[in-house]
C-alpha cells in the first residue's frame, strides 16, 4: 500500500502549453473588436433583399424598420405585413407603423428624457434594385403614418 | 567548494484571471457582433413653414437635384435659376461643383432631390453619396436631403 502512494507522490502536474490558445484568442478579440457596432439597431435582413451599397458612415439608430425585398412583401419589425399593391397607397402600412409609434409613444413614458426613442424616426431598408417609385410610395406612407425623418439602411462599402 | 543556493525558477505568472475575462469579452462581442456593416442616409419630409415678408438681399440657393437614368441636373437659384447637366457617371464632378457651391453658401446644407421613379434604390444612393463629403472629409456638404414628391417627368 505504502509503496503506491510513495509512487504517485513522484508525478509531477502536467504542464499545459496554452501559447497557441492565447494567440488564437487575441486573433478572435481584435476581429470582434474591428467589427464591433455600437448601434442599438438590430437588422434581421429578410429573404430576397440585397442592400445597397454606399459610403455613408452614419451610424444606425433604434426605429421601426420598414423592409420591402425583391417581391414587393413589405415587412415591419421582422413581421410580414403584406405585398405593395401595384399601385396607390397601402393602408395596412400605415395603420401597422401607427401602431408602432404609438408603441414607442408608450414606451417612452417609462423611460427618462434622455433615453426616449425619436417618434419622427423610421428606418427604411429596401432592395437595391427596387424602382424609386416604391421608395417614394412607401415614404408617403410611413409620412401619413406621422413618420417625418426618413433613414435609409445601407450597408457600407470599403 | 560548493555554494549550496539552489537556483530559483522563475515563477509562472497565473494567467487564469485574465484568460476568464477574455473569455467573458469575447462572448459579449459575439452576441452582439454584426458582421454587416450598415449605416444610415437621412432625408426628411418637405415641411412647409410661413416665411416673414421679408425682401432677400441674396438670392437663395434652392439647391435641386433632378436624377434621371442618364443625367444629373443640378439647379441653383430662386430668382435667377441656373443649371447645370451631368452624366450618371461624372461623380467626381459633381462633388467639385457643389463643393463650390458649398464655399459660395456655407450657411445653406438643405438639398431637394427630385428622381425619375424607374432609377433603381442604388442608383439614387449612388447619387446621394457623391452628394456628400468625400471620405475622410471634415467639411459638410449637403447634408439635409429633402425629397420631391413630384420626381422628374
Amino acid at each position: 500500500m505504502k509503496k503506491r502512494f510513495a509512487r504517485r507522490k513522484n508525478r509531477e502536474a502536467v504542464d499545459v502549453d496554452i501559447t497557441s490558445l492565447l494567440d488564437i484568442l487575441t486573433i478572435l478579440l481584435v476581429f470582434l473588436l474591428k467589427s464591433y457596432n455600437a448601434s442599438d439597431l438590430k437588422l434581421d435582413l429578410q429573404k430576397n433583399l440585397e442592400m445597397a451599397d454606399s459610403d455613408a458612415r452614419a451610424m444606425t439608430r433604434y426605429a421601426p424598420v420598414v423592409q420591402v425585398n425583391k417581391e414587393a412583401k413589405v415587412f415591419l419589425n421582422n413581421k410580414e405585413i403584406g405585398r405593395l399593391p401595384a399601385s396607390g397607397e397601402m393602408p395596412v402600412l400605415t395603420e401597422a407603423l401607427k401602431k408602432a409609434k404609438v408603441g414607442i409613444e408608450l414606451d417612452n413614458k417609462k423611460k427618462p428624457a434622455n433615453q426616449q426613442t425619436n417618434t419622427d424616426l423610421v428606418n427604411l431598408v429596401f432592395d437595391k434594385e427596387m424602382d424609386y417609385a416604391i421608395v417614394q410610395r412607401v415614404m408617403h406612407d410611413s409620412a401619413l403614418a406621422g413618420y417625418s425623418q426618413f433613414k435609409f439602411i445601407v450597408k457600407g462599402n470599403y | 567548494m560548493k555554494v549550496g543556493h539552489k537556483i530559483k525558477k522563475p515563477e509562472k505568472l497565473n494567467l487564469v484571471p485574465i484568460l476568464d475575462s477574455v473569455f467573458i469579452f469575447i462572448f459579449f462581442l459575439l452576441m452582439s457582433a454584426q458582421f454587416v456593416d450598415v449605416y444610415e442616409i437621412g432625408s426628411s419630409v418637405p415641411m412647409m413653414k410661413e416665411a416673414k415678408n421679408e425682401k432677400q438681399e441674396k438670392d437663395p440657393l434652392n439647391l435641386t437635384l433632378e436624377v434621371s437614368k442618364t443625367q444629373i441636373v443640378v439647379k441653383t437659384g430662386l430668382h435667377s435659376p441656373r443649371s447645370r447637366t451631368f452624366a450618371s457617371e461624372q461623380r467626381k464632378e459633381i462633388r467639385e461643383y457643389l463643393t463650390e457651391l458649398k464655399r459660395q453658401h456655407p450657411k445653406e446644407n438643405t438639398m431637394i432631390l427630385k428622381a425619375d421613379p424607374k432609377i433603381s434604390f442604388q442608383n439614387l444612393v449612388t447619387v446621394i453619396d457623391s452628394t456628400q463629403k468625400e471620405k475622410g472629409s471634415r467639411d459638410e456638404l449637403f447634408s439635409q436631403i429633402v425629397f420631391d414628391n413630384n420626381g422628374v417627368k
